[in-house]
């Protein structure tokens, strides 16, 4: 719980070892093609100190950083024929560093711009008619649905499913059932129908029916917003309301 | 008739969720010429951006779009509620700036990058839909490739990815550390 909790803390401080580092060789004012790679590991390694425990789940990458400094120190220190190989590794570190720099500088300035534009509101719904158009249909993508109803079927699996032998469904009856469905309520929640179905086989041939009347441009798959139910629309020629 | 097709297009643009390209007013306004539709819109934004109006339109991902100006920001959240704005966490924020300036990218890419696994951070930023899949990289693995959305533009009130923070602006920042 404790090292969970100092965890987080230092997390918001530093967004992983790179962070670290960095932060480490500002405080000394060094340029970051030099570093004293003895004194930054030293300071590293007792940052890590500081921890009671390690959790190597989430600290792997902030050990990994701490033993390539230690490997590079320890090329330093040993003679050698050629130090070529230290110099690559010193090198690839000090190159990460910089990339590294560079997004940190790139997210501020971003950070500011959004911070700018959310000051700028605009409006978020509009009438259901205009979602008709075509622009607004890669809104739901193919990921969208297929985790939708890898979703459903994870919760009904909980359940228990009836296997009702003999039973067979075709594509083209679910393509039609959906229709069907859609020309009497007008719309169709995705959650409710696909927790309907009695079997994996039928809800696999519903998915796949109901891919198929997209893809033929028969029906729209909308998601409201993040979270919420997707609802399934039958598709006619956009008409525009005069109000 | 010039009066009218500036408020042809400040129509359109009324009832535009996204912002409305160009391209679209111009294949809506076939009638018009390029140089009339320009004028038109340039005279719009400019009477909207008279201070004696509380929105104005907005050029932005790559198109135009009706929103409050800036100053009024305090009583539109006192209207929603709204006592924190809803900012990207420093996580999603590099995150996002490695998938705009290295597009197409791999989550093992971004990680390597960041120094920290950044899989989930681009859950969340895929469920904000301000990433996207475009399909898997050849090789090992056939790992996702990444890249910004439009709405990413949007988000941040760009126009294309050329108008993102420049070499330049990256270097003065890092220069005033």
């Amino acid at each position: 719980m404790n090292s969970s909790e100092s965890y987080q803390v230092n997390l918001e401080f530093f967004q992983g070892p790179l962070d670290l580092l960095l932060f480490l060789i500002r405080k000394r004012k060094i340029d970051i093609n030099d570093i004293p790679i003895a004194a930054i590991t030293k300071e590293y390694l007792a940052y890590l100190d500081q921890k009671e425990k390690i959790n190597l789940n989430r600290e792997a990458e902030f050990l990994y950083i701490a033993s390539l400094l230690i490997y590079i120190k320890s090329q330093v220190l040993l003679p050698r024929e050629k130090c070529e190989e230290e110099k690559d590794e010193r090198r690839i570190l000090v190159d990460r560093l910089q990339q590294h720099q560079m997004i940190k500088a790139a997210s501020a300035l971003l950070k500011q711009r959004e911070a700018e534009e959310l000051k700028k509101w605009k409006r978020r719904t509009l009438p259901f008619i205009s979602l008709c158009q075509e622009t607004d249909l890669d809104e739901i993508s193919l990921f969208d649905l297929a985790q939708s109803f890898l979703l459903v079927m994870k919760r009904k699996e909980k359940e228990k499913w009836q296997l009702i032998e003999g039973q067979e469904y075709s594509l083209e009856d679910k393509m039609k059932e959906i229709i069907s469905i859609l020309k009497e309520n007008g719309y169709m929640d995705f959650y409710d129908y696909f927790y309907q179905q009695s079997c994996l086989e039928e809800a696999f041939i519903s998915f796949f029916g109901l891919l198929e009347l997209i893809k033929n441009k028969l029906v729209l798959a909308i998601q409201e917003s993040l979270f919420r139910s997707i609802k399934v629309w039958l598709r006619h020629k956009p008409v525009f309301k005069r109000k | 008739m010039k009066k009218q097709l500036r408020e042809i297009i400040e129509s359109l643009i009324f009832v535009s969720l996204e912002p409305l390209t160009l391209n679209k007013i111009k294949a809506v306004l076939a009638e018009y010429s390029e140089d009339e539709i320009n004028k038109a819109l340039a005279e719009l934004r400019e009477n909207y951006a008279s201070n004696e109006r509380g929105i104005q339109i907005i050029q932005t991902g790559g198109g135009y779009i009706f929103a409050t100006k800036p100053e009024y920001d305090q009583w539109i959240a006192r209207l929603f509620k709204e006592e924190k704005k809803n900012r990207l966490s420093s996580a999603a924020l590099e995150t996002l700036s490695i998938v705009a300036y290295h597009q197409p990218v791999t989550s093992a890419e971004i990680s390597y990058l960041r120094g920290v696994d950044s899989s989930h951070t681009l859950k969340v930023l895929l469920e904000k839909k301000l990433v996207r899949i475009v399909g898997r990289k050849k090789g090992p693995g056939r790992p996702l490739i990444y890249r910004t959305t439009s709405k990413f533009l949007t988000h941040f009130g760009l126009n294309s990815l050329n108008e993102l923070p420049s070499q330049q602006e990256i270097s003065k920042i890092l220069e005033e550390e």
